[in-house]
Formats: structure tokens, sequence, C-alpha cells
């Protein structure tokens, strides 16, 4: 059960920035799942509520997503536009499992 | 075990709201129990230590207390042998001259010059006597030939002098006339050297202290002791010579030596002024019970200590052993609260159709305390018609839980209505983006026509299902739909495919598939390489699926499966 545990507890940080356009990007590293998208929604929440023309999430160091994850960016996506930079191929397996890359716009840059 | 499971439930977002309350009211009690005084047992067993100690002190004490007395009785009746031996040593200053003085009356038929001339420097003040004086025995008149110094005492009592000569003149040792009250006290003593009453018996007198105390400094050698000198064997007062003792009768400690004077003695009486055997001795058994008494309240405290810290642990350990049995036992019925839930929450039974096996299957996830978001519905739209829905709200718990209840009854009740996929897909997305959500639901959507082995499918963001014939399998391709509550709606599009004979389809969520470590891929393709290798019944192949592919244990999965009968 121990062990379990620590496995569940995925490690996430977050941290917000700005864009050269002054759009808002919150980069998101380590796993996102229902045991910390709580914490994904807070820092989301206040930068989504400015009614930025643009939102990015800067996904290059973040290994896994869960449905709780995607359901942050998805609110998100009610009231902005956003996009995901560097999906990797999980997290981009599972945003297009869902249907949901025509509205979670990922790129990818070299 | 008991720490993991206290962990988990702290974690769980579901069980840490439910049992605050609990966790907080123990934690009152765990802080309050550090605070308690465990009264009875520590303290008793600090008053057993507190006792024995002081005993033993006491004990120890005692002993020396013991040996202390001993030894100062031991040192007294040597201290009092030693200056009996000095006064003995003096005797011989007041005999010997008076024998001086016998012998040459004796030589000189009583010569009164040389008698003089000898005996004079004994007499006088600072002088052995105060009188000195020469009778001749055997006369018939008692009266002294020659007197030095004061006319003696006895001289003047005629009475006393007869009864005193009469026993004296007939002894050749110093016969002591006792103390003779005078002006001043007058010890008389006689020595003549015949013995058979004739020639001559020198008698003398000395002085003593008037209130019987010695003014005499005591000597150095015996400072530390009091004496009184009675004169013959006993302690009668009024035969008291001397003393330095302000108090009689004598107390405490005490010892005397009797030393031959004459024809009677000299009594020694001495006491000490001090511990003889010096002032450490004498405190050390009051040392010994003060130390005995500061190591017993130390023990004892130190007992008590320990004894407080012991039962402390003691309860502390048995409050968290409680708490982790109640989290345990909290936790298990969370778990069976949760899966009650859950069961409530999917069909009780699949509806039983001819031709077609229907089978599903429901997992939680191991961690078993939340309730799920997935769930599935066999709808039976007419008799050769019917709608397989699965799907998957995002998050777990009791909001999830909600949501999903409400998903699942607008998707029974659009499929009622109109129970093509994509319209129930289209209606169901339209009704959850009515209002503000800040979750999405997963959801496939199957329309079988059982005779036509023909199969429609829809899907709002969830996985393909699975087609088995045989020993080949293949996921149906399907185009592409958002996940139902994802905005900007767009319009669900259909597939349809043929189903062979006796195949096989199976629905499921992505429990099944989804691993951490991997994409979405390498899972389908393991479901997909597992399910071909059973052949057997549907029953059979829901079962090993389960067994085989469902044991991630993160999230809940949900499998449906149909089976046409031929």
């Amino acid at each position: 059960m121990a062990e379990l545990e620590d496995d569940l507890s995925g490690e996430v940080t977050i941290a917000t920035e700005v864009d050269a356009a002054g759009d808002p990007i919150v980069v998101v590293s380590g796993e996102i799942d229902m045991s910390n998208a709580s914490a994904l929604s807070a820092a989301v929440a206040p930068i989504a509520a400015t009614r930025p023309s643009r939102l990015t999430f800067d996904l290059t160091g973040l290994r896994f997503i869960d449905s709780a994850g995607i359901a942050v960016m998805l609110t998100a996506a009610a009231t902005t536009t956003v996009s995901l930079r560097n999906p990797s191929a999980i997290v981009r397996s599972v945003i297009e499992a869902t249907g949901l890359s025509t509205i979670l716009h990922m790129a990818s840059e070299s | 075990m008991d720490l993991g499971s206290d962990a988990k439930s702290a974690s769980v977002p579901t069980i840490a709201s439910r049992s605050g309350r609990f966790i907080g009211r123990k934690h009152a009690d765990a802080s309050r129990l550090m605070g308690a005084i465990p009264r009875g047992r520590a303290p008793r067993l600090a008053a057993v230590v507190l006792v024995s100690v002081l005993v033993v002190a006491l004990a120890l004490a005692w002993t020396a207390r013991s040996l202390y007395e001993h030894n100062e009785d031991r040192l007294l009746d040597s201290r009092v042998r030693e200056l009996g031996l000095v006064l003995a040593g003096a005797v011989p200053a007041i005999q010997t001259p008076l024998a001086s003085g016998a012998a040459l009356a004796d030589a000189t038929n009583g010569d009164p010059q040389k008698f003089r001339t000898l005996m004079a420097p004994y007499v006088g003040l600072g002088r052995p006597f105060t009188s000195v004086s020469l009778w001749p025995l055997g006369t018939g008149r008692l009266a002294p030939r020659v007197v030095l110094g004061s006319p003696p005492v006895l001289a003047s009592r005629p009475s006393e002098a007869r009864a005193f000569f009469a026993k004296a003149e007939r002894s050749r040792v110093l016969s002591v006339a006792g103390i003779l009250e005078a002006k001043t006290r007058i010890l008389g003593y006689e020595l003549n050297s015949s013995g058979d009453g004739s020639g001559f018996a020198v008698y003398a007198e000395s002085a003593l202290p008037n209130d019987r105390r010695s003014t005499r400094a005591s000597m150095a050698a015996f400072s530390d002791l009091n004496y009184a000198i009675y004169l013959g064997r006993t302690r009668r007062p009024e035969e008291l010579l001397a003393t330095n003792i302000q108090g009689f009768p004598i107390h405490g400690r005490q010892a005397s030596s009797a030393v031959p004077f004459g024809n009677t003695a000299l009594l020694l009486v001495v006491t000490p002024n001090r511990s003889l055997s010096g002032s450490v001795f004498d405190r050390l058994p009051w040392i010994i019970v003060g130390v005995g008494l500061l190591l017993a309240l130390g023990a004892a405290a130190m007992t008590d200590r320990l004894a407080r810290r012991r039962h402390q642990a003691e309860q502390l350990a048995g409050t968290l052993n409680r708490i982790a049995a109640e989290n345990r036992e909290l936790y298990t019925e969370q778990r069976s609260i949760a899966q009650s839930l859950q069961h409530a929450l999917l069909p009780e039974a699949l509806p039983a159709l001819p031709g077609l096996d229907v089978s599903a299957r429901y997992v939680p996830a191991a961690s078993g305390v939340e309730v799920g978001g997935d769930w599935y519905d066999v709808v039976v739209a007419d008799d050769r018609h019917v709608v397989l829905v699965i799907g998957d709200v995002s998050g777990h718990g009791l909001d999830a839980a909600v949501t999903m209840a409400s998903v699942r009854h607008a998707a029974l009740a659009y499929a009622a209505q109109d129970a093509r996929p994509a319209s129930v897909l289209t209606n169901l997305a339209a009704f959850v983006n009515r209002s503000p959500h800040d979750y999405f639901a997963t959801v496939l959507c199957a329309l079988i026509d059982i005779d036509a082995y023909r199969v429609t499918v829809a899907t709002a963001g969830h996985p393909p299902p699975l087609v088995i014939d045989g020993d080949q399998s293949w996921f149906v391709e399907l185009a592409p739909g958002p996940a139902i509550g994802a905005p900007h709606h767009i319009a669900y599009q259909e597939t349809t495919v043929s189903a062979p004979s006796r195949a096989t389809l199976v629905a499921f969520t992505d429990g099944l598939i989804e691993r951490r470590e991997e994409t979405l891929g390498v899972g389908l393709a393991r479901l997909r390489d597992t399910a071909i290798t059973q052949p057997g019944s549907l029953e059979g192949l829901m079962e090993t699926l389960v067994r085989e592919l469902a044991t991630d244990g993160r999230d809940d999965t949900a499998i449906l499966g149909v089976r046409w009968q031929s």
C-alpha cells in the first residue's frame, strides 16, 4: 500500500510566465493527475479570469496527464484560446484520443 | 501497513475531508494525553523507591551511629584508664613525703628540727599540704609534737582524732581521715612506719577547693574530658574532691576508674566534652541520613519521571494503535460505501437479448475509497436494436459520481428519444454545455442491429471499441469527436461497420489501456493482443481482460462486451 501511495503521488511543478506578446504561459512539469490537478486549477483560474486573448501551456517537462488535468485546460478553453507547447507523445496521445486536439491546439517547437 | 493506510486516507481528498473531524478529535486526544498526569502506578512506585532508599540510608546511619557509640565508649574507657594512671602517679606525691617524715622521726626519735627541715618544702601555699604534723604514738595522750603550717583541723577535734588514730596507728599504709569540714574543706591523711601503735605518725592536711571546683587548668592531653574525683569508691556528693563538671548528676556517656589511695581509693569519673573520635565521625550518621534523603528524593523523582514517561509512551502507542485501527476501519467502510454507491449508479442487470450475449465488468481503482466516474448502459431500443453507452467523467470522488449520474441519465434519455449515436452525443454535449462546468466526459455510443450484424458508432473523445473475430481483432476506426463538455460545439459523426458472425464487440474505459509511462497506442495494442488469445465464452473473455489488464489500479475501469450467438 505504501509503495502504491508513493506511485500515486505525482510530482508537479507549475510556473507562470508572460510571452513576448504579453500573453500568459503556464509551465507545467512532472505529472498531472487527479491528486494534484487542483493545484493546476488554482494556478490557471486567476489567469483565465483576466480573459487573455491566448493562454499557452508549456508542457515540455510534462510526462503524464490524466482526465482531471485535461479538464483544467478544457475549462480554460471555454474562455480563451488554449495552446499546448511541446506535449510529449504520451500527452499528445491522450489529447488526441479524447478528441480535444481541435480545442487544445498542440504545437511542437524544434 | 498501518502507516500506509493512514497516509492514503490523508492524501485522498474525500477521506481527508470526511474524516477531518475524526482526525482532529484524535489529535486532541493525543495532546491531552501528552499533558496528562498518570495517577496511581507511577507515584506508588516512586514512593516505594523513596521509602526503600530512605530505609537503607537510615540503616546505614544507624550502623554508623552504633559503630560511633561503640568507638566512643571504647575510647572513653581507654581515656579514663589513662587518666587514672596519671592520678595514681600523683598519689606518691602525697605518700612519699609522709613516709619519709615518719621514717625520719622514728630514726631520730621525733627530732623536731630535723622533721621541720625535711617537711618544710611540702607545706604552704601552692604546695601539697597546708599542714603537716608529727604525732607520737602509744603515749596515752594524743597530740601533735611538731606542727608545720596551719594547725591541724583534726587536732581541734579530739574525739575524731582518737577514732582516726586508733585505726590508723595499726596500719602501715596511708590512712585517709576523710574530708573535714572547717573554714575550708580539708583532706587529712596519716602514715606511720611501725603499724603497731608505737613510734611516730606523720599527719598532713590538704585544702580542697572550696566549691569543689578545680581551678587548675585541665591538662592539655585531657582537654576533651570532664572529670569528677570522689574519695572512696562511690559517688557520694559529700565525698566529691574535685571536678570541672558544671551540672550534677553526670548525664550521658561516662566512664569511671578507681585508683587505690592508701586505705581507700579515688573514684575517677569522666565524661567527654566533645567527640573523642572526631567531629566527622560524630556527624557521619547525620551526613548519611542527609545524603540518603537526597538520594531517596532524587531516585524517587527519577523513578516517577521514568514511570510517567513510560506510561505516556504506552498510552500514546495505544492511542496511535487505536487511531490506526479506526482509520483502517474507516477506510474499509469508505471503500465499501464507495463501491456500494458505484454499483448503485450502474445498471443492476443487463437486458437479456435473443441472439446477443451481453456482459459487463466494473473494476474500482485500487485505492478503492473513491467513487469513480466510469459508467456503462445497455439500452434496448426495440426487438432487434440495442444501444451501448460507455463513458468516463473526468476526476473522481463524489462530484465526479454525481456528474456521471447526471450525464448517464441524460444519455439514457437521449438514447430513448433518438437512438442514433451521433444524435445521442450531440444532444448530450448540448446538455452539458448548457451550464458552466469544470469537467468533461468521454462517451462512446454504439447502436447494434442484431439481425443485420451491423454496428453504428460515434465517439466523444472515447477509445474505440474492439471487434474480435476468432484469432483476429481490430479497433473500429472512428471519426474523432471531442469529449462531452468541450467548448465550441461540434456535431458528432457516425461510423457504421459490419460485424462477422459470432463476432465480439468490446467497449471499455481508459483504465483498461492507460499506463503512465506509455502512449495510448501501446495500451490499445496490448488489449487487442490479449483479446484474441481468448477463445471460449464471453464471460471468460471479460474475466481475462479484468485479470490481465485492469491491474494498474490508478483508475477505475468499465468493460462492456456483446457477442453474437450465431
